[in-house]
């Protein structure tokens, strides 16, 4: 607070700022704001308790442009958010996202949506301040009593000294000839600070500042290097008080956090001594029989067709043929692709049972092991029915029954 | 800012009526304003509340045009030899679009009651004669509904029990879609409707001469929450069940809200268009003013982006998620990008219904004079019923590559509309057109904005 804002010496008088008038009814206003307008005057206002239907036409205030503002701020909003989606999706950073093309008009209506919203509704607000001269921290009638009915029920008209043809005379018989109930002289306001308090401004800064803070720590970090690992603000989640996988721990020799089995020792139900059920090796080589537990029967090769529909086709195909989406998927992309096998060929049909347990077992060649995947009692219905596609690419005449073979030829 | 205006009112007498009474005759109207329905009755302006002859007269236009509508419908329909199919979408269309009118202004009434508006009571009898066509437009739906009762509907295919059961989908549906719960919904809709709407009007005129007319507004505000929730429900199983079920395979969880927007904006197009047609006949001149024509632009421009809201909502996440069993509706309204073909009658919603209106609408001035908000009124009801074609008609199939339309939809739309508004000419002919002694009426009649 300057100097200036300071009560003046007490001698001199302080000027006078407008004639007030105090009124009963809304009417009594309006018909006192037509005199005043029909006057000529312009620096003048009507104060009221609530908005007057009428006082508009009677004051001669126009309509407020503020709805071009919010019009403007609408339409600048929808073409930033066009032009922002665009920049940050389709040009900085393309980003495919579910198929649909880079730039896709649909998948920006929501933002454009929102954002027309916030910039008219925002510059709709700041524009009403700006257009009312708010905010306005002191008015001359602050300091005077009776104006402070204007909030309970009571109409006022202010005059101000300022305008033109303010004459104090004159004026005064002018606004004595709308019968008010009350007239006074309102003087300037010598003791309230008319500029926003200074702790508020200062505060405002501050505070904006502050705002800037975040913003200018994520700037630096986009445009530094650092060795040291970034700020971690939420740490609880992240950091538990556990060895995880992978990660040291001092307490062992070898400085593993995950420890091995002991060598020798075997989990309850995992021995899998069977070599035929578990390896698929009998009798020093592959298994060429299924193995006991594993029942021939419709239930079995049902289950296999599933399995293998499941692991197997997305590669080999429904029937086996190496034709799977995979596949179809990945040739014409070229880059030293090889076709998956074609399970139902010679050499495979030839393959022992065994040999195929193993491959799907440990994997071969390209294939991945499915050991890990697949129970053994699985595998082995998959190859039960991988045994049933491959004689249905390699029937003969003799496998069709006789009364049906008719119809074949 | 209620509590404001009605301070305003109380304060201020000699205003109010000068505003509502166009400065004619004195301060009647107000000198009980401000005590909301006191001991002494409040009272209206000097006003034309009665239409008299004029009603007679629009009665006999109306139905003449639309009886020859309907015949020329039906010529035309039988002309076709297709089984009144091409006829039953063009009606289907028609009673939609019409239906929504008639919806609309049930809710209106409803919501007027339920928010204790105090701007509309001068238009709130128009809204209870409409909404009271309930009973005419389940006549209206006979068409419709007959052939699904009987289980060979040419367009509702689920109705047919042959092709339902052979149709897995729809077979799985059958619990919902057949004809004989269809039948229980019809009458439960249509029957909901005609109790609630005759229990407004009902009321409504009781008020005109009860010694207690508060008491009266106090119920009819009561019965307003449940009846909206009823609404609600009825409107959109009913949207579902013709609408949406004409491809009975697609779904879409925001129909009924889809189908509202229409009602709504209808409503609020044809509340103005009426009130403009009785000022021509001088009745209501004084009562509704400037103000209240505002308000219900401002309504049809608020429908206006609440429609597109809408019914982008519907299409965002159908586009987004990509179902095929969801996009295929769409794909086929698409058919013929933007400038041919069902594409372009897409393309025109998009534009005819939202974008040019949007800004046809947006100002203060274009919706207080009456010539612009007439034309925009009725550019509206036209896009309602696009809107309605664009729904219904691409069920016809893919032997047509475009929207189908022909004299058989103008003569469908006429005559139904024809018959709506009969209907309407015949109730309000006796009646007052305004609630003579709601204790709201002085604010209303003393409404302005600000």
């Amino acid at each position: 607070m300057s100097d200036d804002h300071k009560p003046k010496a007490e001698s001199t008088a302080p000027e006078l700022h407008g004639i007030l008038a105090e009124y009963d009814t809304p009417d009594q206003l309006i018909s006192a704001s037509k005199k005043v307008r029909e006057a000529g005057f312009e620096k003048w206002d009507t104060y009221s308790p609530f908005p007057v239907h009428g006082i508009d036409a009677a004051m001669g205030i126009k309509m407020t442009i503020l709805p071009w503002f919010t019009l403007v701020a609408g339409i600048i909003g929808l073409v930033s958010a066009i032009t922002m989606q665009w920049w940050m999706n389709a040009y900085d950073y393309p980003w495919l996202i579910s198929g649909k093309p880079i730039w896709s008009i649909p998948a920006n209506v929501p933002i454009m949506f929102e954002m027309t919203v916030l910039f008219s509704a925002i510059t709709t607000l700041v524009g009403m301040l700006m257009l009312n001269g708010l905010p306005h921290p002191s008015h001359p009638l602050d300091q005077v009593k009776r104006f402070a009915r204007v909030t309970d029920d009571k109409f006022f008209l202010l005059v101000q000294a300022a305008d033109a043809k303010f004459d104090e005379q004159d004026t005064r018989a002018l606004i004595d000839g709308t019968h008010p109930v009350a007239v006074e002289n309102v003087l300037e306001d010598r003791v309230t600070p008319s500029d926003i308090p200074a702790g508020l401004v200062y505060g405002l800064i501050i505070v904006t500042c502050a705002a800037l803070v975040p913003v200018a720590l994520a700037v630096k970090a986009r445009h530094s290097k650092s060795d040291k690992p970034r700020i971690h603000a939420i740490q609880d989640m992240d950091s538990q008080p556990k060895y995880k996988a992978q990660r040291e721990n001092t307490t062992f020799a070898d400085g593993r956090a995950d420890r091995e089995a002991l060598p020798g020792t075997v989990a309850v139900g995992h021995l899998n001594e069977d070599d035929h059920f578990f390896r698929g090796r009998a009798g020093g080589g592959w298994a060429r029989t299924f193995p006991a537990q594993v029942e021939l029967s419709e239930e079995t090769m049902a289950q296999g067709k599933v399995r293998f529909g499941i692991y197997c086709t997305p590669c080999h195909g429904q029937a086996g043929l190496g034709d799977g989406m995979v596949h179809k998927r990945a040739e014409p992309m070229g880059g030293g692709w090889i076709q998956p096998t074609n399970v139902t060929q010679e050499y495979v049909r030839n393959q022992p049972v065994g040999e195929l347990f193993n491959s799907i077992t440990n994997g071969v060649r390209n294939m991945p092991a499915y050991g890990a995947q697949i129970p053994p009692a699985e595998r082995w219905a998959i190859i039960m029915y991988m045994r049933a596609l491959q004689r249905s690419q390699a029937g003969t005449l003799n496998d069709v029954p006789e009364s049906e073979r008719g119809s074949l030829k | 800012m209620a509590t404001e205006k009605g301070k305003q009112d109380a304060k201020q007498p000699t205003k109010s009526a000068d505003k509502a009474g166009g400065g004619g005759s004195g301060g009647k109207g107000g000198s009980s304003g401000g005590s909301g329905g006191g001991a002494q009755g409040p009272d209206y302006t000097a006003d034309n509340i009665r239409l008299g002859a004029a009603g007679q007269a629009l009665f006999t236009k109306a139905a003449g045009i639309g009886a020859i509508g309907l015949l020329a419908a039906i010529g035309l329909g039988s002309a076709a030899d297709d089984g009144f199919r091409r006829f039953s979408l063009s009606y289907v269309t028609a009673f939609m679009w019409v239906l929504a009118l008639g919806l609309g202004a049930l809710f209106w009434v409803i919501l007027q009651n339920l928010v204790n508006a105090h701007w509309s009571i001068v238009l709130r009898r128009v809204g209870e004669i409409v909404a009271a066509q309930a009973p005419l437009l389940a006549v209206l739906a006979l068409p419709i509904v007959v052939p699904i009762f009987m289980g060979h509907s040419s367009i509702y295919i689920w109705s047919n029990h042959e092709a339902a059961q052979h149709d897995h989908l729809l077979h799985h549906k059958a619990a919902y879609l057949n004809p004989t719960a269809f039948f229980i919904r019809f009458v439960v809709y249509f029957g909901l409707w005609t109790l609630l709407s005759r229990y407004y009007l009902k009321n409504s005129l009781a008020q005109d001469s009860s010694k207690d007319p508060a008491a009266i507004m106090g119920k009819m505000r009561a019965t307003a929450g449940p009846a909206m929730i009823g609404f609600a429900l009825t409107m959109t199983f009913c949207a579902i069940d013709l609408l949406m079920s004409l491809d009975p395979l697609w779904f879409s969880t925001i129909f009924g809200v889809y189908y509202l927007a229409s009602c709504v904006q209808g409503i609020n197009a044809f509340l103005a268009l009426t009130a403009m047609w009785l000022h021509k006949r001088g009745v209501l001149t004084k009562s509704v003013t400037t103000e209240h024509f505002h308000d219900l632009g401002k309504m049809v421009f608020a429908f206006t982006i609440f429609w597109a809201y809408v019914a982008f909502s519907q299409f965002m996440l159908i586009w987004y998620a990509n179902i095929p069993e969801e996009t295929g509706w769409f794909k086929e309204r698409f058919e013929g990008g933007w400038f041919s073909g069902w594409g372009l009658l897409s393309a025109t919603l998009l534009l005819g219904h939202f974008v040019i209106p949007f800004f046809g609408l947006v100002s203060r001035h274009i919706k207080r004079r009456r010539p612009t908000l007439a034309f925009w009124a009725v550019w509206q009801l036209v896009m309602i019923y696009l809107d309605m074609y664009w729904l219904v008609m691409p069920t016809i199939g893919k032997h047509t590559a475009g929207p189908p339309f022909a004299l058989i939809d103008v003569a469908c739309a006429v005559g139904v509309l024809g018959v709506f508004i009969a209907g309407i000419a015949m109730r309000a002919k006796n009646l007052n057109l305004m609630p003579t002694n709601d204790p709201r009426l002085p604010k209303s009649l003393a409404f302005e904005n600000i």
